[in-house]
C-alpha cells in the first residue's frame, strides 16, 4: 500500500473535482506519489485493512445496507477521521474493526489477521460515555490491566496526572463533569495500551470549549506514544483538525466518497483552526458532505413515512 | 432528613387514625375505634402469645426472603444474561407465577411436611407450606427484577469490558452483576412487601404467627385484636422494607441520589 500523502497540486485538483466523480478514488487508495510533505510523524505499514466490506442488517425483514463494498487501509501510527452524515454506516465500520459485528461480506484484517471478536489491542471509546458507573474513576482506570492481573500503578497514576484527574480516583463517574468523564474514559483506554484506538464521536456531547481542549489533549497523547487512531465524527472542523486523512463517507449505503489528505504541520493547536489552509480543507469537506447529508435526511424522512 | 419532611410523614400516618376514628363513630358497631384497639394493643404487649406470633412470623419472612434472594438473584441474572438458559427456564417460571398464593395452600398442606425444631429455649414448628408460600411472594419480584436489571444494561458496557480484555465471566462479575444491582434492589423491596402479604394468607389457613392470631381473633369474636394483628403486620412490613431499602442503598454508593 502506498502512502496516502498527496502534494499540493493533488489537493487543488481534488478541490475542483465534480462531486459526482468520486468513484475514481472512492477506494481511498491514492496513486499519487508522495511529494515528501512535512509530517511530524511517519506512518508505517497498513495496520488495519478493510477489504470490500459489506454489512447488511435485516431488522423485521427490512433489508438495510449499512456499508457497501468499502475498502480502506489505515497505516500504523496514522490518525484517520471518518466524516459522514448521521446514519451513514460509519459506526458500523468501527464496530466491524472492534469485532462487535461480523462483516456480511469482505474482511477486516489487523496486521494481516482477520478480526475475531473484541481484543484489548483495539480499544474503543463510545459516543455516550461508557465508564462503568458502578466503579470509581480509579477502578475504571485500572480495569483493563486488572483483567490480566497486570496493574501498573505508576503508569495509571501518571495517566491520571496527565489528564488532571489526580484526586478524583475515589469519585464515581456521575460526580464528574462531562469533560472529566471523557478524560477518564481515555485514561481507561490508554492504561490498556491499545495498538489501535477506535473512537466513535467521543466528544459530540461536550460543549465547544471542552471539546477543543479534549481534541488538543488527544493529539498530545497521540503524538507522544505510537498509536493508530480511527476517529468517527460528523463535525467537519474536528475531522480536519485531528486527522492525517479525512475519509468522507456517502449516505447509506455507506461508501467512501473522497479521502482528504490533511497536510497541516504537527504538532497542531487551536491556532490552526484560523489558518487559511484549514479553511480551504474545511470548505472542501463541507462541500463533499453537504449533498450526502441532504440525501441522508431524505432517506430518514422516507423511512419515517413508510413506518 | 429535615424536620418538615418527618412532620409530613407523621401527618400521613395520623390521617389513617383520623379516618378510622370517623369511620368507627359513624360506622357499624362491629368496627372498633382506635381507642378500643389501643387498649387491646397495650394489653397484648404483655402477652407471650403476641410476642411468639411476632417472632414466628418475622423468622418465617426472614427465612423465606433469604431463600428467595439466594435462589432468585443468581437465577434471574443467568436468565437475563444467557439466552439459551433463559429459554430453558423462563417459560416454566412464567407459568407458575400467576398462580395466586392461596391456590398453593391445598398443595402445600397435602404435599409439604411440617418439621418441629427445638432450639433449647424456644421450640417451634417449621411449616414448609408457609415457608414455601412466603418464599413465592418474594421470589418472583426478585427474579423478574434481576432479569430486567440485566436486560436494561446497555450492551456497550459489555462491549467496553470485552474490548478492555475481560473474559465472559469477568464481564458477568464486573458488568452484569453490578449493573443489575439497582433493579435487583427494587425487586427485593417489592419482594419483602409481598412476602408479608403471602405469609399472612398462608398463616391464616395453615396456622401459626400473626396471620393465625388475626384470624382466630375473628373466629373468637375479639374484634379489637384483629386490628392489633393488622397494625402489627403493617408495622413489621414497613420496618422490614425500610431495612432492605437502607441495606440496598449502602450497597449502591454509585447511584445518583442514593442517599435514602
Amino acid at each position: 500500500m502506498s502512502k496516502q500523502e498527496s502534494d499540493a497540486d493533488d489537493r487543488a485538483e481534488n478541490r475542483n473535482q465534480d462531486t459526482n466523480g468520486y468513484e475514481d478514488i472512492q477506494n481511498g487508495h491514492r496513486e499519487s506519489g508522495s511529494a515528501g510533505s512535512e509530517r511530524a510523524r511517519a506512518t508505517g505499514e497498513a495496520l488495519v485493512e478493510i477489504n470490500e466490506l459489506t454489512k447488511t442488517y435485516d431488522p423485521d425483514g427490512a433489508h438495510v445496507v449499512a456499508v457497501e463494498d468499502l475498502d480502506l487501509d489505515i497505516g500504523d501510527n496514522e490518525f484517520v477521521t471518518v466524516l459522514g452524515p448521521s446514519g451513514c454506516g460509519k459506526s458500523t465500520v468501527m464496530e466491524c474493526i472492534a469485532g462487535y459485528l461480523e462483516p456480511t461480506e469482505g474482511e477486516v484484517l489487523i496486521n494481516g489477521d482477520p478480526v475475531a471478536g473484541p481484543d484489548p489491542s483495539r480499544g474503543v471509546v463510545f459516543q455516550s460515555n461508557r465508564l462503568f458507573p458502578w466503579k470509581t474513576i480509579g477502578q475504571n482506570a485500572r480495569f483493563g490491566p486488572q483483567m490480566r492481573n497486570d496493574v501498573d500503578d505508576e503508569r495509571i497514576q501518571q495517566l491520571l496526572d496527565d489528564t488532571g484527574l489526580t484526586g478524583f480516583e475515589d469519585s464515581y463517574p456521575h460526580e464528574l463533569s462531562g469533560g472529566m468523564q471523557q478524560r477518564a474514559e481515555l485514561v481507561r483506554l490508554l492504561a490498556n495500551d491499545p495498538e489501535v484506538m477506535l473512537m466513535d464521536e467521543p466528544f459530540s456531547g461536550l460543549d465547544a470549549m471542552t471539546k477543543e481542549l479534549m481534541q488538543e489533549m488527544l493529539l498530545d497523547i497521540w503524538e507522544e506514544e505510537d498509536r493508530t487512531v480511527l476517529f468517527i465524527t460528523h463535525d467537519v472542523a474536528e475531522a480536519i483538525f485531528l486527522a492525517d486523512r479525512v475519509v468522507v463517507m456517502t449516505a447509506r449505503p455507506g461508501q467512501i466518497k473522497d479521502v482528504i489528505d490533511v497536510d497541516i504541520d504537527r504538532p497542531r493547536d487551536s491556532s490552526v483552526l484560523t489558518s487559511e489552509a484549514f479553511n480551504e480543507y474545511q470548505e472542501r469537506a463541507s462541500d463533499l458532505i453537504h449533498d450526502e447529508a441532504e440525501r441522508a435526511m431524505e432517506q430518514k424522512q422516507q423511512e419515517t413515512q413508510e413506518a | 432528613m429535615d424536620g418538615a419532611r418527618w412532620a409530613k410523614r407523621g401527618v400521613s400516618i395520623a390521617s389513617i387514625v383520623v379516618v378510622w376514628f370517623v369511620a368507627a363513630s359513624i360506622g357499624p358497631s362491629t368496627l372498633p375505634g382506635p381507642v378500643a384497639v389501643a387498649s387491646a394493643f397495650v394489653g397484648y404487649l404483655g402477652e407471650p402469645v403476641y410476642w411468639n406470633a411476632v417472632v414466628l412470623s418475622s423468622l418465617r419472612v426472614l427465612g423465606s426472603f433469604t431463600l428467595a434472594a439466594v435462589i432468585g438473584i443468581p437465577l434471574g441474572l443467568l436468565i437475563g444474561w444467557n439466552v439459551v438458559f433463559g429459554d430453558f427456564t423462563f417459560p416454566a417460571l412464567e407459568l407458575l407465577r400467576p398462580v395466586p398464593p392461596i391456590a398453593w395452600i391445598p398443595f402445600g398442606i397435602l404435599v409439604l411436611p411440617s418439621v418441629a425444631i427445638s432450639l433449647g429455649v424456644i421450640g417451634f414448628e417449621v411449616s414448609a407450606t408457609v415457608i414455601f408460600i412466603t418464599f413465592l411472594g418474594a421470589f418472583f419480584p426478585i427474579l423478574l427484577n434481576a432479569i430486567e436489571g440485566v436486560r436494561g444494561i446497555d450492551e456497550e458496557y459489555s462491549r467496553a469490558a470485552h474490548s478492555l480484555g475481560a473474559a465472559d465471566w469477568q464481564t458477568f462479575r464486573h458488568v452484569i452483576y453490578p449493573g443489575a444491582l439497582p433493579s435487583v434492589h427494587t425487586g427485593m423491596v417489592v419482594g419483602m412487601g409481598l412476602a408479608w402479604v403471602n405469609l399472612v394468607a398462608a398463616e391464616m389457613i395453615s396456622g401459626g404467627g400473626l396471620g393465625f392470631m388475626t384470624w382466630s381473633a375473628y373466629t373468637g369474636g375479639s374484634y379489637p385484636v384483629i386490628f392489633v394483628g393488622m397494625i402489627t403486620i403493617g408495622i413489621l412490613g414497613y420496618v422490614s422494607s425500610t431495612i432492605v431499602r437502607y441495606i440496598g442503598a449502602s450497597q449502591l454508593p454509585w447511584m445518583e441520589g442514593s442517599t435514602v
